[in-house]
């Protein structure tokens, strides 16, 4: 968003168009009969979203969802470290914390510290720099190589409309908690993630079952200790859970996921069913709709979480057909769509994603689309207040 | 899935049906049985082609992702033998879920044919590590 003012000044002897880089301002050098140059001024400020997860970073299908709503795909930074762990999409940057590591892997092994441990963080430097691209200030971030699990050197991160910071620790310090319009927690229950991780491991040559299990049975305290306490601070939280439709499955194949909202926000409403504030139980399944096994079933209501108001909404079971995500969708409100059937349009645009037919897709979707709902009120109010026009 | 995925307002990067046929959601494959086997599939399903390395420097990193994480195993198991409380121990297996992760995500990013060092090696083709590898 820019809003632009022309001046008349001398113009430059060039033959080229210049588009340049200084703090808050783009500045367009073009030589014209008219000598004039438009100066546009960005936003003062970067709309800061944190997401935690601890799946690595920007490859998440939730990072994709989100940044796809913007529009665009998010690529790696062209022409820089190939292991980089940016994202950047022409409306969003993605950064991984993992980059504010103060330890390497080596020296994680000598302090006898996982990730998963504050100590192997900077976080006065995640602050300055989340503080610094937030007030339209570009920052050389460090490269934290997962390969190599080494240091690389930094990278220029320039200030993006919508910055997203993704990883372990987003709303640890609470200094850089501040900085945040917007918070997200995946908190993934224990079968779940036993499954998930099977899922992705079982294939590689080193690995059993055993060791998948004894992995996440070692991880466990420093989760407990560091990540898991963040949830109190989160807008939302996404809650992954398996199914209660089908007695004693533990496939982690449906799965039940609750998005648990917080009340009370200035620029986000909660999603809610039928009657905001009551408590609904919803089987859409039935004479208008057939279902196939396990089927659907939607609840929703108001709630207490971490001592504050909370709304929450919960979808257990899978979507079979395109007709049963329509009927869903055009059941909930508050979902912060532009016209109807832009949930669906979204998650069929992406139905290779993991989660395309259950609540996590659904539920990182509306998200999705309730973040783009804050960015533009963020901004609609700032605009409401005069920006500094200023000389090139 | 398949008349959820025949709607026309689906692209998908393969083009193909195939490629979405099994990725209805997580657990889109249903050959993907827990125990005892090792499971041929990959995060996201798809099920036309599997996606290789492009170049030379990146089937490298995939072969060194796969060497660490079978030693970093071993290790773990051997350190935590001692004591599966100490620090040590939880370091060991915290290295082993890096190691995983990262491999995950190349797996994931070769599925769909990005490979990481596709802008690099299109600057740098000459260089050893943009050799094409052709499988």
């Amino acid at each position: 968003m820019a809003v632009c003012s022309a001046y008349t000044i001398q113009s430059l002897n060039s033959t080229k168009t210049h588009l340049g880089f200084h703090q808050k301002q783009v500045i367009l050098y073009t030589p014209t009969k008219k000598q004039s140059t438009i100066t546009c001024s960005v936003s003062d400020k970067t709309v800061v979203i944190g997401l935690a997860a601890d799946s690595g970073c920007g490859k998440s299908t939730f990072m994709r969802r989100l940044t796809s709503v913007f529009g665009g795909a998010a690529e790696p930074p062209r022409g820089g470290n190939p292991d980089s762990n940016t994202l950047i999409s022409d409306t969003t940057t993605v950064i991984c914390l993992d980059d504010y590591h103060s330890l390497d892997r080596t020296g994680r092994k000598e302090k006898g510290v996982t990730a998963l441990d504050p100590k192997s963080n900077d976080f006065d430097l995640m602050y300055v720099q989340v503080k610094a691209l937030k007030e339209g200030v570009a920052v050389e971030k460090p490269i934290y190589n997962h390969v190599t699990g080494l240091l690389d050197p930094p990278e220029l991160i320039k200030p993006p409309k919508i910055l997203v910071i993704e990883g372990l620790h987003p709303m640890y310090d609470a200094r850089v908690r501040d900085l945040l319009d917007f918070s997200i927690y995946l908190d993934i229950s224990n079968e779940v993630k036993f499954a998930w991780k099977i899922q992705r491991d079982m294939a590689e040559r080193g690995h059993s079952l055993e060791s998948i299990k004894a992995s996440i049975e070692a991880r466990k305290p420093d989760f407990d200790a560091y990540i898991d306490p963040q949830k109190q601070y989160a807008d939302a939280v996404m809650e992954v859970l398996p199914t209660q439709l089908i007695p004693g499955d533990n496939e982690g194949k449906v799965l039940r996921v609750k998005l648990i909202m917080k009340e009370g926000m200035k620029y986000f409403s909660p999603v809610y069913l039928f009657d905001e504030g009551s408590t609904i139980t919803w089987i859409p399944c039935g004479r208008k709709l057939t279902c196939s096994y396990p089927g659907i079933k939607f609840s929703y209501g108001p709630d207490t979480y971490y001592s504050h108001e909370v709304s929450v909404l919960e979808m257990d079971g899978q979507f079979d057909r395109l007709d049963e995500l329509i009927y869903v969708e055009s059941h909930l409100s508050n979902i912060s769509t532009k016209f109807y059937g832009e949930v669906t349009q979204q998650m069929l645009k992406h139905a290779d994603f993991p989660g395309s037919n259950n609540g996590t897709g659904l539920f990182q979707t509306i998200i999705g689309l309730k973040i783009r709902d804050l960015y533009e009120q963020l901004i609609a109010s700032k605009a409401a207040t005069p920006l500094q026009a200023t000389k090139a | 899935m398949a008349s959820l995925i025949t709607a026309s307002l689906i692209q998908t990067r393969s083009g193909s049906v195939d490629g979405l046929k099994a990725s209805g959601g997580w657990m889109g494959k249903e050959k993907a049985k827990v125990v005892g086997v090792k499971a041929a599939t990959t995060m996201g399903g798809g099920g036309g082609g599997r996606g290789g390395a492009k170049y030379k420097g990146t089937q490298m990193r995939e072969k060194k992702l796969t060497k660490m994480i079978e030693e970093k195993v071993k290790e773990a198991k051997q350190v935590c033998e001692g004591d599966e409380r100490s620090d040590e121990c939880k370091v060991a297996w915290d290295e082993v879920e890096e190691v995983s992760q990262a491999k995950a995500h190349l797996r994931l990013k070769l599925l769909h044919k990005q490979d990481p060092l596709e802008s690099f090696c299109q600057d740098n083709p000459d260089t050893d590590e943009c050799l094409i590898y052709e499988d």
